[in-house]
């Protein structure tokens, strides 16, 4: 297996290709947390009386809270005090008003990410809600969707323009108190996007935000609302890079889904942030609370997500199916290469009648690397005829790395049907001398496994996030075969 | 949740009042580990969903009654002798009743007492088991040993009208290439409550083989903890079966850890609970070293208002390759009240093994009743054909085959007493 190990210290070596650092100014807090903090980024952005009113008892929650310490990751102690809470690119004051006035510099950036953010948003037909650090600087097809009576803006507009919308469904998926990183973000969040689809309409794109982390020391705390009302349907794509840097920066992002009567929404995710470098220097800690409220009958959450990024991850998209027949699917890959860590899952909690749930997990360990599934099934008293099946495999390449599952299931419902399977499995020999006898180099033969072994969540993905996710995956492993 | 208070003073001076013998130093090292740590909560991870109010209660009450034992329950003594054939040690109240203890005398057995080196557990239960042990129990079995009918291991515990606890606690070693089959069973009677910790050891040495049956048939208003600690070295064996038939809160934990390469650990375990009734069973199985093959398969039946926990752990350590573990676990619900809390867990840190687990819950399969309605059977009858199908699988295959007909019987029981409860 010589020529083997060779190519894998080849490709392990491989640096991050997304490794780069836009010099925009910054104008930011100092680092430190505190009321006046708190204070301080509510009247940057300008927000209502109510907002601060939330934030600040989101912060008062949070200092009675303890940081987490059950999940299978490990790192040093967060200072929360060394870390700056807002920061804005410099030419906030004077927005720009179309593309064309948009620092090139910014532009720039997005052209390093390969995503050309007009051309993409033309040539895909995709809005691009664009946060650079902590403020929107590019909403487009802005028009297209408010014909449709969709709004799709960044969470400060909406603050601004929708404050009823944004009162009225503002925390109520993952209240303040729910867990410490929620709270922290809850209390400093300083922008994100925020949707809204009417009565009855399918949106007539697919809705698209890319996030960035630039500015050093800056945590970026992103809150994501989605509405959904009855008869609706709406599929948003988020996906992320990060320039490289050697300190680690917190990311604790908080997503809210809201499903009324038979409506539907699809969040795909391609997470790609920094995860540090071969030595397991630097990277994105990455803890976020994802969500999603079936609240009214027949409704329906998708989560997808390709997780190939991050030093650290902790995130559970999670479903509550309380409307009756409503479903829940969570399709997941997870790679963790070099020093990464993630410990990723979902919970599905079956409160309605007739609720389905779905979990496919993929966890591909390689390098020194620990991936964790953690899932919670739960089908409460009144949840009759309640139905999952959950299934989460991993593969292991090389002798460094660690796959864990922790699988729980409460069933409290006797008409419940629950099924749980997990393997665990690494590249056999004998697969990748097939394909090699067949003329097929090691590293595509990787590929090609790997790949296969992914197919059930590409094939949940929307079209041009596929592709991307594909490639995405054959950087992050090519060659490390075990 | 707020558990009851334990007068961890009370603890103190009930060790410093049994008698001194070689123990006692361990005794008073392990109740002082204990009061630093006291019983776990459901704040712990490994406590989840298994609340020891009950037994923190009983503990509590049985330290501040200092009566004597209650007189040996005879008749349920010899009826569990006669039910299960073998060569007896019987542990009553937490003591060894020599007369009754054949099993000390027969060749290819050395009987002794608990050494200080025997002791070492690092775990809250075990260590209370330790600070109130009277009388611990070691047995060598050398590799000679080849007796007609296994050795078994009865633990009894009797109680009249005070609450009481008794803590018990054996160690087992098997020699090289030694080959045991032993019977562990645990019953008990009385009408005030009572709660039974025990702990035992057991040690495989290279080549060694045994076949292991737990059977708990206790009061039901009786609880019970038990752990069952092995270590498995080069080319040992282990089958165990486990079948928890009866009790208020049983709680086993099973921890196997495969020290040696080729070793074998095959456990399966069958739980009917019913109304009032709470069982969980936690195992664990450190693969250390590889090749090793682990293999487990519980199931379960619960009906009425209950409670079943399982938990499953493969750890496979850095190194272990060549690893085969595989966890399955079932559970039948039949009652609206009952509910089952399953994790099945893998940790891995080697890439060249084969591990695997599965667990369903549901209900009986409506397209196999309907086969059988079809044919003419009733509804319960098809029911219990059904059920008794599911039950069937863990005892036929558990180890001691002369005791399956009576394992048979006492499931059949059980599952009668579910179905007329059902049809009422």
């Amino acid at each position: 297996m010589s020529t083997e190990s060779e190519n894998i210290e080849e490709l392990v070596n491989r640096r991050y290709a997304h490794g780069f650092v836009t010099d925009i100014a910054s104008e930011g807090l100092p680092p430190g947390l505190n009321e006046d903090v708190v204070r301080a980024i509510s009247a940057l952005k300008e927000e209502p009386e109510f907002m601060l009113e939330w934030r600040l008892r989101a912060y008062r929650q949070w200092l009675e809270m303890v940081e987490p310490e059950w999940a299978h990751v490990h790192y040093p102690r967060i200072d929360y005090n060394s870390i700056s809470y807002y920061s804005a690119p410099k030419s906030d004051k004077d927005r720009p008003k179309s593309l064309d006035e948009v620092d090139p510099k910014l532009l720039e950036t997005y052209d390093k990410l390969g995503i050309p953010l007009h051309e993409r948003a033309r040539l895909a037909g995709v809005a691009v809600d664009a946060v650079f650090d902590s403020v929107s600087v590019a909403t487009t097809f802005k028009k297209k969707l408010s014909e449709a009576g969709v709004i799709f803006c960044s969470f400060s507009e909406a603050v601004k323009n929708h404050p009823e919308l944004v009162r009225k469904y503002l925390g109520t998926v993952v209240p303040q108190r729910d867990n410490f990183f929620a709270a922290l973000n809850s209390a400093v969040f300083s922008d994100g996007s925020f949707v809204y689809i009417p009565k009855g309409v399918r949106c007539p794109m697919e809705l698209s935000t890319y996030f960035r982390i630039n500015a050093a020391n800056t945590g970026q705390f992103e809150r994501t609302l989605i509405v959904a009302d009855e008869g609706s349907h709406v599929s948003y794509l988020e996906g992320c890079t990060a320039p490289m840097r050697d300190e680690n920066q917190l990311h604790a992002a908080v997503v809210e889904l809201v499903a009324l009567k038979d409506a539907e929404i699809k969040y795909s995710t391609v997470q790609n942030w920094y995860p540090g470098d071969e030595n397991g220097v630097g990277g994105i800690y990455n803890f976020v609370t994802k969500r999603g409220d079936c609240r009214g009958a027949n409704s329906k959450i998708s989560w997808t997500q390709v997780e190939t990024g991050s030093a650290i991850t902790w995130k559970y998209p999670s479903c509550i199916l309380r409307g009756n027949n409503s479903v829940g699917e969570f399709y997941s890959v997870a790679v963790a290469n070099n020093y990464q860590q993630a410990d990723t899952g979902t919970k599905m909690i079956h409160i309605g009648r007739n609720t389905r749930s779905t979990i496919v997990s993929k966890g591909i360990s390689a390098g020194h690397a620990q991936n964790a599934y953690r899932g919670l099934v739960r089908v409460m008293p009144q949840a009759q005829g309640a139905r999952n099946h959950t299934q989460c495999d991993s593969l292991l390449i090389g002798k460094e790395c660690g796959a864990h599952t922790f699988p729980y299931m409460e069933i409290k419902n006797p008409s419940a049907r629950i099924e749980h399977e997990a393997t665990t499995s690494k590249i056999s020999a004998d697969q990748l001398f097939y394909c090699r006898q067949r003329g097929i180099s090691e590293e595509d033969a990787v590929n090609m496994i790997v790949n296969g072994f992914c197919k059930e969540v590409f094939n949940e993905l929307p079209m041009e996030f596929a592709v991307e996710a594909q490639a995405l995956l054959n950087v992050s492993l090519e060659g490390a075969v075990g | 949740m707020s558990e009851p208070a334990f007068n961890h003073e009370a603890l103190l001076q009930a060790v410093r009042d049994l008698p001194v013998d070689s123990l006692t130093a361990s005794r008073r090292d392990a109740a002082n580990l204990f009061v630093a740590r006291g019983f776990p909560t459901v704040r712990d991870e490994d406590w989840k969903y298994t609340d020891l109010s009950n037994v923190i209660e009983i503990s509590q009450q049985s330290l501040q009654v200092a009566s004597a034992p209650a007189a040996i329950d005879e008749d349920l003594l010899r009826q569990t002798q006669a039910n299960l054939d073998a060569h007896w040690i019987v542990i009553a109240n937490g003591k060894v009743l020599e007369q009754h203890s054949p099993g000390t005398n027969i060749p290819g057995v050395q009987s002794g007492s608990l050494q200080k080196t025997d002791l070492a557990i690092d775990e809250p239960l075990a260590d209370l088991n330790l600070a109130l042990l009277r009388d611990g129990l070691k047995l060598d079995i050398c590799a000679e040993f080849a007796p007609d009918k296994p050795l078994g291991l009865l633990f009894i515990d009797t109680v009249e009208n005070a609450v009481a606890s008794t803590h018990a606690r054996v160690n087992i070693s098997l020699e090289r290439n030694a080959n045991a089959r032993i019977v562990e069973a645990h019953v008990s009677s009385g009408p005030a409550q009572h709660y039974s910790n025990c702990v035992l050891h057991l040690d495989l040495a290279e080549g060694a083989v045994c076949e292991y049956l737990r059977l708990q048939d206790r009061a039901t208003n009786h609880s019970q903890t038990a752990r069952l600690n092995v270590s498995l070295k080069r080319d040992s064996s282990l089958h165990h079966g486990s079948f928890d038939l009866g009790g208020r809160l049983t709680r086993n934990d099973l921890n196997v850890a495969i020290q040696g390469r080729n070793a074998t650990a095959r456990f399966n375990g069958l739980y009917i609970v019913a109304d009032g009734q709470h069982v969980d069973n936690h195992t664990k199985v450190d693969h250390l070293v590889g090749p090793a093959i682990s293999q487990q398969e519980y199931r379960g039946v619960l009906s009425g208002h209950c409670r079943a926990v399982w938990n499953g752990k493969a750890i496979v350590h850095k190194g272990a390759d060549g690893t085969d573990a595989t966890q399955a676990n079932h559970n039948l619900l039949l009652s609206d009240a009952a509910e089952i809390d399953a994790k099945p867990e893998l940790e891995i840190d080697a890439d060249d093994v084969k591990c695997a687990h599965g667990t369903t819950v549901g209900q009986l399969d409506e397209r196999a009743l309907f086969y059988l309605r079809a044919r003419g059977i009733s509804k319960p009858d098809a029911k219990r054909i059904l059920t008794r199908a599911f039950a069937a699988t863990i005892v036929n295959t558990s180890p001691i085959s002369e005791a399956h007909e009576f394992l048979g019987g006492q499931v059949e029981e059980r599952l009668r007493t579910i179905d007329d409860g059902r049809q009422s």
